[in-house]
């Protein structure tokens, strides 16, 4: 069993083993961590991922049980029978999607399924034709691309969406490098958002919109171009995220995403005719 | 030191007082603290024993935790010993002592007979 496979399975079996996200995410890089050094595989280091799922679940005193639901338990996002077209053409059709609070939702359905456009409707950058949507607290955008400024080092960026909520400067660029670790990324000697790769500039997009505190993260296609390392950590960071009661809307068609969200909505793509 | 051959469960024995007394001295690392325990001729702990007991430690207010950034790599997280980790490996010392030399008189007397 190759590493990478290991630790997903290890990833799931934590979750069926009621580990919560911040010790699930923990435990997985700590697992990685041990595993770059030792230089030795997985199941030579930690036996089954099943077994060592196990042994941490009961090391945390949380054998056997699911993770309790997030306290709150409100809405944070409610979306009813909303229908949107673009020149007589249908994009979306009576679509509803709830978000509680500290869930994380995925988003999924084929290209052209308006998943995109449902994203751009709830952040209030257009309005549906039909059906409402009712947002509780703040949102935070990230498209699929754009959004940064091709002329700005990550670190103003960071400084320029952290002040806007409050932070200082100092705060703002700490707290952006901090998450930047978290995914992996050295930001503090990035270049300029235009040069970035396309994963990269999505790290960039989303530790933007998270210095912002939203109560709700909208993101559309977030690890497109991520490798699977940067993926992971993304969904470490969501977690931890979630951990705060904060929530999530993804939009993805990597079914890898569909195990790791509190649920998942499918909008059905409409053939155009 | 050269390592020596343990029967299985010997060191999962002694893991939990050896990592409280191995962070006494100084805050590690979990890869770390695998590496000085080889270098005491313990032998190669792996990470499937080792972090359940540190989280173990950790639950039980003996060690706190912190994550820093890694070389280039994932996050580390260091622990460090607490002032209640610390008396429990007082109160461990004393037992162990004790232990020790209960088996030591046991083991004597079955190669007596």
């Amino acid at each position: 069993m190759k590493d990478e496979t290991w630790l997903e399975a290890f990833v799931h079996e934590l979750e069926a083993a009621g580990v919560g996200p911040e010790d699930r995410a923990g435990a997985v890089v700590e697992t990685e961590g041990f595993l770059s050094e030792a230089g030795s595989g997985a199941f030579e280091q930690f036996g089954s991922p099943q077994e060592y799922a196990a042994a941490v679940a009961t090391a945390l005193g949380q054998s056997g049980r699911r993770a309790d639901p997030p306290p709150g338990g409100g809405d944070a996002v409610v979306v009813s029978g909303v229908s949107k077209s673009y020149r007589r053409q249908v994009v979306l059709r009576e679509v509803s999607v709830r978000v509680g609070s500290g869930e994380v939702v995925v988003l999924t359905g084929p290209n052209g399924a308006g998943k995109s456009t449902l994203l751009r409707l709830i952040a209030g950058l257009e309005r549906p034709d039909a059906g409402s949507i009712d947002v509780h607290g703040t949102v935070g955008y990230v498209p699929q691309a754009g959004g940064l400024d091709p002329y700005l080092r990550a670190e103003a960026h960071f400084e320029l969406f952290g002040t806007a909520t409050g932070l200082d400067r100092d705060e703002a660029r700490r707290e952006g490098n901090r998450l930047a670790r978290e995914l992996g990324w050295d930001a503090g000697s990035a270049t300029v958002a235009g040069e970035l790769s396309g994963g990269t500039a999505q790290k960039l997009s989303v530790i933007a919109a998270m210095l912002g505190r939203p109560d709700t993260l909208l993101l559309d296609e977030p690890y497109e171009g991520m490798d699977a390392d940067s993926q992971r950590r993304f969904w470490a960071l969501l977690w931890a995220w979630q951990d705060e009661g904060r929530s999530a809307l993804v939009s993805s068609h990597s079914p890898g995403a569909l195990a790791k969200a509190t649920s998942v909505v499918e909008i059905e793509g409409l053939t155009v005719r | 030191m050269s390592n020596i051959q343990l029967p299985v469960g010997w060191i999962r024995g002694v893991l939990d007082p050896c990592l409280l007394a191995l962070l006494s001295s100084a805050e590690a690392y979990g890869y770390e603290l695998a590496g000085r325990l080889e270098q005491a001729g313990l032998g190669r702990v792996p990470g499937g024993s080792l972090y359940p007991s540190l989280l173990r430690l950790e639950k039980q207010g003996l060690l706190v935790a912190d994550w820093r950034a890694g070389d280039g790599g994932p996050g580390r997280k260091y622990y460090q010993l607490t002032p209640a980790g610390q008396s429990a490996l007082c109160e461990h010392v004393g037992l162990w002592d004790e232990f020790a030399a209960r088996v030591t008189s046991v083991l004597g007397a079955g190669v007596e007979s």
